[in-house]
């Protein structure tokens, strides 16, 4: 009976002891992104692309895409899949929010619709792509929300430099989505340090 | 020298007429629609605009406002002004220059309209009898117009448009309006915002619709009737004419005047009042003996209001309704009245016929409008009534006596439909009741109709193709066989740009 106690014992221990060891191989990824015949490289989504076998949960928390002084703010949004995102409006004018696709899938276009100031309204966007976000009474209003597959990304600063926190040691191909550039590919390996990953995008 | 005297009434009646044909067949509108508040908040014409130069109830608002947002303007200008003195000064006034502002960059705008014409063939004996005009011409009136508006701070807004050139190289235009503006002077009288505003200087009447906002090629027929006796002008000269009408009244709705108006637009732009008084347009026409100039002053008078149809109590107190897919006009009624009163003076010393005292003709213009908006779908109209007080002139008995008015009625209606966003259904429908213009032989019957089906499509928020066909109305002319008539039908499409 002791002895049983004892082997359950250690194998808990055990357990305990792989878990900590592969917490502690969670790595991040690093780098910067250089642009050509671009303005700037600012805005530039970077995310891990989609992992075979492996699907994650959609997250509770809920971005917020604002709508002030006739800007959506953030410009640029990136949310994984399953992500709701509220709307904002900001503006005492009249704003609506529409897209009129999801990465050129017209079927997957919203709109949703009119309201007042201060007031919020959810969207959960399930489709991985990108949709550009309009109003139809300021046509100047544009932003976007980049939805990526994994929980893995991140948004380059006006140096275009980014970090991604937290990505399980692995090999991974990292993508990323500009406004004004082509897609840009690249294989990287994560181990338990920080793996540096700088990217080209060109136009 | 009476002959000359008779001979410039003839000649003002021949102004009159090519001012009503300029009307018809050649004015377009004037430049309305401002690129420079777009550069000031960086957004779109198409806040303002469904159609430019038409507002929508964002635009409207926005103008009634005087120039500025409705609600926080300061937070979405994106072209800071220049202070003239700080806001502290106001502590300091009168002893301090009150402060205000002026924009941070020049507020210019322009604006181009050219359009393809293509004109009914003319009859052999009307070539002969006026002159050929060609089946086709390209880029007509070329208007270039220059357009300056904006704010000076809070309560002073400005406008001054100008066509610089139309109907061809170097050719003159004029000054449309050019006009300063003081919103919600009822504060101090405790009135609800913007119930009292008062404007000075040049500036078109408050017309519930006026060919200088317009979106269409011509211009309403009513707006440009003007009023004449009926019978040809006393001449001395073959074919001589002793007795006639006196009205010869060149006024015209649609022209800018100068003057001052009151006006305000309280219960969120729902009522709408103006009070004007000026100087009336005839104090433009004419030279010498003919020069109708004159002292007194004209009132227009101006009301109406909308009836919001929107249900949701929300979006009927809103600037703008709240749509499934956004902001959008309301769903309204709106109705109203306005009365034109002014005097028409002639014969001044009697230099126009040789005797008699200066002549009277006091007029009238009394017009109602309705204008109803649903989604996608526009109508309106306008009904008007012309009164005209006229002498009989008897030049060989020397007399002037008082004699039967002169009278017209008409107006127009409108529908568009917005097929797209940028792609615009329109049909017109014009008609003037004139008698004096048939006996006058002018036009062939007492009413003239005219049917105008167009498009509008908005190639950019800034670049218009407009298009539309006006079947008219039968024109007479004379031939070896006496009097025939035909249509001067004409098919316009166009350019139309902002800058």
């Amino acid at each position: 009976m002791r002895l049983r106690l004892i082997a359950v014992k250690a194998v808990a221990v055990s357990g305990a002891i792989l878990l900590l060891a592969g917490a502690g191989r969670a790595g991040e990824i690093k780098g910067k992104v250089s642009v050509q015949g671009i303005k700037s490289a600012e805005n530039i989504a970077v995310y891990v692309d989609a992992i075979p076998d492996k699907k994650f949960e959609a997250p509770t928390a809920k971005p917020v895409m604002d709508q002030v002084k006739m800007t959506f703010t953030p410009h640029v949004l990136v949310v994984q899949a399953g992500t709701t995102v509220e709307f904002l409006n900001s503006d005492p004018v009249g704003h609506n929010v529409y897209w009129p696709s999801i990465s050129g899938n017209k079927q997957l276009k919203g709109n949703l619709g009119t309201w007042p100031k201060g007031e919020k309204k959810g969207f959960k966007f399930d489709n991985v792509g990108v949709a550009g976000l309009l109003c139809n009474v300021h046509p100047e209003m544009n932003g976007y929300i980049v939805i990526v597959p994994t929980p893995y990304f991140a948004l380059t600063d006006k140096n275009g430099n980014y970090e991604i926190k937290n990505v399980p040691a692995g090999k991974y191909t990292l993508k990323t989505w500009s406004e004004n550039g082509k897609e840009t590919t690249q294989a990287v390996e994560v181990g338990a340090g920080t793996a540096t990953a700088d990217l080209t995008v060109k136009k | 020298m009476k002959t000359n005297r008779l001979n410039a009434n003839v000649v003002a009646g021949l102004m009159l007429g090519m001012v009503l044909v300029a009307m018809l067949f050649v004015t377009t509108p004037s430049g309305k629609a401002i690129p420079a508040f777009s550069r000031k908040y960086g957004t779109s014409c198409t806040t303002c605009h469904n159609n430019y130069p038409e507002l929508n109830d964002f635009g409207l608002a926005f103008k009634k406002n005087g120039f500025k947002f409705p609600k926080d303007d300061e937070t979405f200008v994106k072209q800071e002004p220049v202070m003239l003195g700080s806001k502290a000064q106001k502590e300091a006034f009168p002893g301090a220059v009150y402060p205000g502002e002026i924009p941070g960059t020049i507020p210019i705008s322009f604006r181009y309209e050219g359009n393809f014409n293509w004109n009914a063939q003319q009859p052999a004996a009307l070539v002969a009898a006026g002159g050929y005009v060609p089946r086709t011409d390209l880029f007509v009136p070329n208007t270039f117009t220059i357009i300056s508006a904006g704010s000076f701070g809070p309560n002073f807004s400005f406008w001054i448009d100008d066509d610089i050139s139309a109907g061809g190289t170097g050719q003159g235009g004029g000054l449309g309006d050019a006009y300063l503006k003081y919103n919600d002077l009822g504060h101090y009288f405790h009135l609800p915002t913007n119930a009292l505003n008062v404007r000075f200087g040049q500036f078109e009447l408050d017309l519930p619709f006026t060919n200088a906002r317009t979106p269409y090629l011509t211009g309403y027929d009513i707006l440009g009737e003007g009023a004449l006796a009926q019978g040809p002008a006393c001449s001395s000269t073959p074919p001589v004419v002793t007795v006639c009408g006196t009205t010869n009244n060149p006024f015209i709705l649609g022209t800018p005047q100068r003057g001052i108006e009151f006006g305000g637009s309280p219960n969120n732009g729902n009522f709408v009042w103006s009070a004007a008084f000026v100087d009336g347009t005839n104090a433009a026409y004419g030279t010498g003996p003919a020069n109708t100039a004159r002292n007194s002053k004209d009132v227009y008078l101006h009301t109406s209001y909308q009836f919001n149809l929107e249900r949701d109590p929300e979006s009927r107190h809103g600037i703008q309704a709240a749509g499934p897919t956004g902001p959008r006009d309301h769903t309204s009624i709106r109705v109203g009245a306005f009365y034109y009163h002014g005097t028409n003076q002639q014969n001044f010393g009697g230099t126009l016929y040789g005797f008699g005292d200066t002549i009277n003709d006091p007029f009238y213009r009394a017009g109602a409008e309705v204008r109803f908006k649903y989604r996608k779908l526009e109508l309106y109209g306008v009904g008007l009534h012309g009164h005209d007080n006229n002498h009989l002139v008897d030049t060989e008995a020397g007399t002037i006596v008082p004699t039967n008015a002169v009278t017209f009625n008409g107006g127009f209606v409108v529908g568009n439909y917005w097929l797209y966003p940028w792609l615009i259904a329109t049909m017109r429908y014009d008609f003037v009741n004139s008698p004096s213009d048939a006996i006058n032989n002018t036009y062939q019957s007492d009413t003239r109709n005219r049917f105008s089906p167009g498009y509008q499509i908005l190639v950019r928020a800034n670049i218009k193709i407009v298009g539309e066909y006006d079947r008219l109305w039968n024109k007479p002319y004379a031939s070896g066989t006496g009097t025939l008539y035909y249509r001067p039908n004409v098919f316009l499409t166009g350019i139309d740009y902002v800058f």
